[in-house]
């Protein structure tokens, strides 16, 4: 997310906004690490989206005549798999699939979960009870079982792997907007509203959430680094969308099968950019949290 | 921090660890002592010792009694109640065939088959005993045939109009002597192979000293049977015939077996333990091979390019070939897809895009063979229709096909020449969903390597993976109007082989209409009739002209024929005969002097 962004929805604080903006923007620069996890994601991002432009490979037909070649053999070098794909190429390709679900279930389990904890901690009572037993039924079922159980009754397409990973993921920004909101709806400007008449959904669309935005979009990095793993896992479980397509899940699990033979260019590359995506989103989601810390800002 | 400390410790470090420990595994094995490989006979022979035999994966053995209930077929089960119960004719591998002369039977020489193929006299060898001093003699099989006669619906190898259907009269002519009388003349050869091979003695004065009523035996047997915890001390599985006898057997599946001490056949034990390890995944029995927890297990086919390790380690690999074919079943009742299976161009067409033999040699690194036909490789002299993308495309576009936007469509319906054929509309895809098993990778790369191929002639080849027994409960004989046919076009459910022959592979359970594993309804009068004539006639031609056509008429897709295992065995454990019927003989095992010791 960036400070364009993060001005953008902040309404009230409209006058400030430049300079808070600016001060956010420094603190984000001083932490290095989350420095790092933005070159880290701006460079995975353009590897796997540009880079196809560049090392043009066939990621759709195998070619059994040229499996399992090691690294730096002609045209292929980070070598070839077991159906004989270019393993740069299906880096590449692989990448996208992760990152794409990975963003997309991250974004979408926290805006459903924002409203969800916005809701509840505004109205309170019986609302927020009931809303909040919900959410803590849910959490009692571990994820990783409800998805391969999920995953293995429906066929894993990129928007049901999308749906059933944010389905499970959401849980945790609902409980943290919810707090959230508890404590900003006894806010004098809430109160004020309410008083010339404003109704529930003006306040947590224009006021709860807005002024909630930092936590959301920390958090939201986390869920995206979460949604990537919960990608990663289902593959490794062999749940992944059927191939030809690919993602670094299921190029681990595949390379896994190869442990014994040495072939480590089938299992390092997809497992380390697993580690390097997902470390870039906690990076980045640090650097955020402390820059919307105002204490670090008035330093 | 708390919230960085969650996010960043747990998953990220899992997956570095894991990433890390894969490297690590990768290059840093356990490694034992070299042993010099020996062969699977020869050696200093030593007598007694522990052989430990890993099961198949999630295989627990669960029944003893020796007429196997329906959902206790498995071959880990009779392959066990065998070495108990012996039978009267073993299979074993001569050449190319099987042959029912094995020197384990406990009939005196081959059957004698009499009027006109009517009548078939069966001789026992004299001198055997059961354990508790008493004879083996055509009586106790004569009690077998009464029980599976009375029960045969409970018993789970019944098929309608075969044994015991097929037999009008059991006499016992003397102790060791019993002549079948049969419903027809039959072909000799089948009878033996086929319906032979089940007969096997029972200790009828020890399970059925009153003469009870067969039912009632039956049935008492059978609870008897379920009480998996007392297997090894229910005093009624301790009268046996065969070489050894059980020493325990778990409920988790792990069985014991020790030599029987009052078998009185020639071929006794040389062990003096042989165990049945289970094993609930194929990584788990892998993790304990590797350590040298058991001295007969298996490995996956991508380790074979590995055999060298493993040879360092002590072991010996041995692919388990089994006398077996793998397919894809075609489903013919399919709504959707039937109108285009049912077209013999189609079906030519998606098996010249099947290359067998480069899937056989890197996808299953070898442990595969192209599967020809209906029959073992071995009977049939050639691949009817070797992989050739260009005849596949050809047989498509002289049929009214034509490809737009990389996809097949029928531009020409009809049934004429050069027509796509009766119910396929103008403008349909050429499209067909697979329902594969999932939880093997050489699987899902051969349906990925069969994907590649189709999508380069222009067939819309989707894959859908599911666990084998989704696949099994889906993939089962239907109507056309049946909800259940909706749900499939073609299954595969074939990565150990798809189906496992008896001594003679006929196609009486397979191919013939409404035969009980004809799963994708294949009908065809010729067919029909040709499988009959294996049954019936004693011409030797009758299973060459079956096979050749069948293999024609691709009534299901001819896939790589993967081994039943790859095995792996210590060397210095000698004697091990892999049976293409999956049988075992733990009796002929023996281990051999290891510098200079014994086990």
């Amino acid at each position: 997310m960036t400070a364009a962004a993060v001005e953008a929805t902040q309404p009230e604080a409209a006058v400030a906004t430049p300079s808070l903006a600016r001060r956010t923007l420094s603190v984000f620069a001083r932490n290095k690490l989350a420095l790092l996890g933005a070159v880290l994601l701006v460079g995975l991002i353009a590897f796997c989206f540009l880079g196809p432009l560049i090392h043009h490979t066939d990621q759709v037909h195998t070619d059994l005549s040229q499996a399992n070649l090691a690294p730096g053999s002609a045209g292929h070098p980070l070598g070839t798999t077991d159906l004989g794909y270019d393993m740069l190429g299906r880096l590449m390709y692989g990448g996208q699939t992760s990152l794409e679900v990975g963003l997309a279930a991250g974004l979408l389990a926290t805006l459903f979960g924002t409203v969800y904890g916005a809701v509840a901690g505004y109205f309170g009572g019986w609302v927020d009870a009931a809303m909040m037993r919900i959410t803590d039924a849910a959490l009692a079922i571990p994820a990783l079982f409800l998805l391969v159980v999920v995953a293995a009754i429906i066929t894993p397409s990129k928007p049901v792997l999308i749906l059933i990973i944010a389905s499970v993921a959401w849980l945790s920004p609902a409980r943290l907007i919810r707090g959230e909101a508890l404590a900003l709806r006894s806010r004098d400007y809430i109160h004020a509203m309410r008083l010339m008449g404003g109704g529930g959904s003006r306040a947590v669309f224009q006021h709860i959430v807005p002024n909630a935005i930092g936590t959301v979009i920390v958090n939201a990095t986390f869920q995206i680094a979460d949604a990537i793993l919960y990608v990663a896992y289902l593959s490794f479980l062999g749940l992944s969308i059927p191939p030809p397509a690919a993602d670094w899940g299921s190029m681990l699990s595949s390379g896994i099968t190869y442990t014994q033979v040495g072939y480590w260019w089938l299992i390092f590359p997809p497992g380390i950019a697993i580690v390097l995506v997902v470390a870039a989103f906690n990076f980045i989601g640090d650097g955020l949290r402390d820059a919307f810390d105002v204490r670090l800002q008035k330093n | 921090m708390g919230l960085r400390k969650n996010r960043i410790r747990g998953p990220v470090a899992a997956l570095l660890a894991a990433v890390l420990g894969v490297g690590l595994l990768s290059g840093c094995g356990p490694k034992s002592s070299a042993v010099t490989e020996l062969g699977a006979t020869g050696g200093t022979k030593v007598e007694g010792g522990t052989a430990t035999m890993a099961l198949p994966p999630a295989a627990t053995p669960n029944w003893i009694f020796p007429i196997g209930a329906p959902g206790y077929l498995a071959t880990y089960n009779s392959s066990i109640q065998n070495l108990l119960y012996p039978l009267l004719f073993n299979p074993e591998q001569k050449g190319d065939k099987l042959s029912m002369e094995s020197p384990g039977n406990l009939a005196d020489g081959m059957p004698v088959y009499s009027d006109g193929n009517k009548e078939v006299t069966v001789k026992l060898k004299k001198g055997y005993d059961w354990s508790d001093g008493k004879p083996v003699t055509a009586s106790d099989v004569e009690f077998w045939f009464d029980l599976i006669r009375a029960n045969k619906k409970d018993w789970g190898g019944y098929s309608p109009g075969l044994l015991p259907d097929n037999v009008k009269s059991f006499d016992v002519l003397d102790a060791h002597t019993f002549r079948l009388r049969l419903d027809r003349s039959y072909n000799p050869d089948w009878f033996t192979n086929n319906t032979l091979q089940y007969f096997k003695p029972l200790p009828e004065h020890a399970w059925n000293p009153d003469h009870e009523d067969p039912k009632k035996v039956f049935a008492r047997l059978t609870a008897h049977g379920k009480q998996l915890s007392k297997f090894a001390t229910d005093p009624l599985w301790k009268t046996i015939a065969g070489p050894w006898r059980i020493e325990r057997w778990t409920t988790n599946g792990e069985v014991s077996l020790v030599p029987n001490k009052k078998y009185s056949g020639p071929d006794k034990p040389h062990l003096d333990r042989v165990v049945f390890k289970p094993f609930t995944t194929a990584d788990s029995e892998f993790n304990v091979l590797r350590a040298g927890g058991v001295d007969y297990g298996y490995i996956p086919p991508s380790v074979m390019a590995q055999s060298k390790k493993f040879k360092e380690m002590g072991y010996r690999i041995d692919p388990w070939e089994g006398w077996a074919i793998t397919y894809i079943v075609l489903n013919f009742n399919s709504p959707t897809a039937g109108p285009m299976l049912r077209q013999l161009y189609i079906r030519q067409a998606l098996q010249h895009l099947i290359d067998q033999k480069e899937i056989s040699k890197v996808v299953w690194q070898g442990s595969a063979a192209p599967t020809r036909g209906p029959v073992p490789a071995s009977l049939l002299p050639k691949d009817p229709y070797p992989f050739d993308p260009a005849a596949a495309k050809q047989l498509l576009t002289d049929h009214g096909w034509v490809m737009r936007d990389g996809v097949m469509r029928c531009a020409q319906p009809g049934e004429g020449d050069g027509q796509c054929g009766k119910g396929i509309k103008k403008g349909q895809r050429l499209k067909l969903e697979l329902l594969s098993q999932s939880g093997s990778t050489e699987t899902s790369n051969t349906m990925q390597v069969m994907k590649s191929a189709m999508s380069k002639v222009g067939i819309d080849f989707e894959i859908r993976q599911q666990p084998l027994n989704t696949v099994l409960g889906t993939t089962v004989p239907c109507k056309e109007t049946d909800a259940a046919c909706k749900s499939w076009q073609m299954g595969f459910f074939g990565s150990q082989g798809s189906w496992y022959f008896p001594p003679a592979p006929s196609g009486e359970t397979l191919f013939a209409t409404n035969a009980p594993s004809n799963m994708g309804n294949w009908s065809d009068p010729k067919t029909d009739q040709l499988v009959k004539a294996t049954e019936y006639s004693g011409d030797p031609a009758a299973m060459r002209e079956y096979a050749q056509y069948v293999a024609d008429q691709v009534p299901v897709l001819w896939t790589p024929n993967p081994a039943y295992q790859v095995s792996v065995i210590r060397n210095d454990l000698r004697g091990v005969g892999q049976n293409p019927t999956l049988s075992l003989a733990p009796q002929d095992w023996y281990f051999v002097k290891k510098g200079g010791e014994g086990k």
